[in-house]
């Protein structure tokens, strides 16, 4: 009863209680979202609160009706491109021509994904797939995490990143690859496959 | 289809989005092209390896607690809604008395959390500076809302004071924090910068009136007439630690720090964006 009658006497107090039930709800995805980019607990709930404070600042600038979760996502994005990523060592640029390299010899090398599975990443740690995950390059780790951690669509992440539908397609296959790329290497390193 | 056609479609394949011609096409490729059924199958692999190795985790309470606390503190102030309330003429007394009652409550909670606040020295506002900076060193002042974004803090501050509040973007800085508190019905602003790799630079902050006037929160005449005279007064106290006077607007500010004189000189001398 009481927030509803403030809503009425003050138009400040109600813009309030509608950021609060328009956006606290998406707090989930973005702190999924805010782990798996900075890497640890301490920083996604910093992240995540410097997130929802931006966004009551900027809640008027907010057109309503709009995807609220898609707009709650870029402030987050923004914010972590702007404050965590300059602690953080960009990693190497990737020659993907060396991915496809990798690719042609697996290929060679195994023709049966199932078996694959079996013997390359049957046993590797959660740990294994979350760093390897945290060491893709950012345009590509954020679409892997929007759909296959989330369960986006396409659609809805190419609103999420302001870009086509087509771009998701192509990052989300890049993605992959250069992610498998990654568990293949951490299951060599623990001895799950040969050297050779 | 061939195996360009083939590539492009591995991932709308491998998330089930492809209709049932393009899929028939697309399986009918693979059927022939063992490298591209390759690829594919790698992709599905991936993506089921992820989906069972890495859990989606809800937000933990104490995350949950510290959003809630850093909305409540973006909440208006309650001074706004009161004199809303009194300003309806058609509300009904019963609901105006109950209002009345929590205003009441919420104003208590605030004195109190005002008066938990470690800051006093007497009058001198240069004293209860230079005390201040040491409690946020020992961490026994701590800022009631932390952000790498001077705005919000700035936000938070102007939202419980009538005086101008100067939080600035300042180079280097990690992150800042602000508190608001009360000395004899002063209002005070606080903020701390992190500067990264130079420790804490502390900022003092009170209405330019209230320093002048002398009655709770005062200056010695010498800093009034330094700032009088150039807009700027400095100090360095035998531990070495600058103390930086100067107006902004109709605001006091008082900084405390050991980053060295010209650093913070150069730090504060930026341009307040906000």
């Amino acid at each position: 009863m009481f927030p509803v009658f403030l809503t009425v006497l003050n138009p400040a107090r109600g813009l309030h209680t509608e950021f609060e039930r328009e956006a606290i709800p998406h707090s989930d995805i973005l702190y999924n979202y805010a782990l798996r980019m900075t890497g640890n607990a301490d920083d996604a709930r910093d992240l995540l609160q410097e997130t929802f404070l931006k966004a009551f600042r900027f809640w008027d600038k907010y057109e309503k009706g709009t995807n609220v979760r898609a707009w709650l996502f870029r402030i987050m994005k923004n914010t972590y491109i702007n404050v965590y990523r300059k602690a953080v060592k960009e990693p190497d640029t990737v020659d993907y021509n060396d991915i496809q390299n990798f690719y042609n010899v697996i290929r060679e090398s195994s023709a049966d994904a199932n078996d694959l599975q079996e013997k390359l990443f049957g046993h590797l740690l959660d740990d294994d797939v979350t760093k390897a995950l945290e060491d893709l390059p950012e345009e590509f780790r954020t679409v892997v995490i929007l759909c296959d951690i989330e369960g986006l669509t396409y659609e809805e992440i190419a609103e999420f990143v302001e870009c086509p539908v087509g771009t998701v397609r192509s990052r989300l296959h890049r993605g992959r690859k250069l992610l498998y790329a990654k568990l293949f290497e951490y299951a060599k390193k623990r001895g799950f496959v040969g050297k050779d | 289809m061939d195996c360009r056609e083939f590539q492009e479609l591995i991932s709308e394949a491998v998330d089930k989005r492809l209709h049932t011609p393009t899929f028939r096409n697309f399986t009918a490729h693979a059927g022939v092209c063992p490298s591209c059924r390759n690829e594919f199958e790698m992709e599905l692999l991936t993506k089921s390896v992820l989906h069972a190795k890495v859990q989606r985790q809800s937000v933990p309470n104490n995350v949950y607690k510290s959003l809630q606390s850093a909305a409540e503190k973006l909440r208006p102030s309650s001074r706004n809604w009161i004199s809303a309330l009194f300003g309806e003429t058609f509300l009904n007394p019963a609901v105006a008395l109950v209002a009345l009652v929590l205003v009441a409550v919420g104003a208590v909670s605030l004195l109190q959390k005002n008066n938990a606040i470690p800051i006093s020295s007497g009058k001198n506002i240069i004293a209860q500076s230079l005390n201040n900076y040491s409690a946020a060193m020992t961490g026994a002042l701590k800022p009631t809302l932390v952000s790498h974004d001077p705005g919000d803090i700035k936000d938070y501050l102007a939202n419980g004071t009538t005086f101008e509040v100067s939080v600035a973007a300042l180079n280097d800085c990690d992150w800042c924090g602000g508190i608001l508190s009360e000395i004899d019905g002063v209002r005070l602003v606080h903020v701390v910068y992190k500067i990264g790799g130079e420790g804490l630079l502390y900022v003092y902050q009170v209405d330019m009136k209230e320093a002048l006037r002398g009655d709770k929160v005062g200056l010695p005449e010498n800093a009034i007439a330094s700032l009088e005279k150039t807009g700027w007064y400095f100090e360095q106290t035998p531990d070495l630690c600058n103390v930086v006077l100067w107006k902004h607007n109709n605001t006091l500010c008082a900084a405390v720090s050991k980053i060295g004189r010209d650093k913070m000189i150069a730090l504060l001398s930026e341009k307040d964006p906000w």
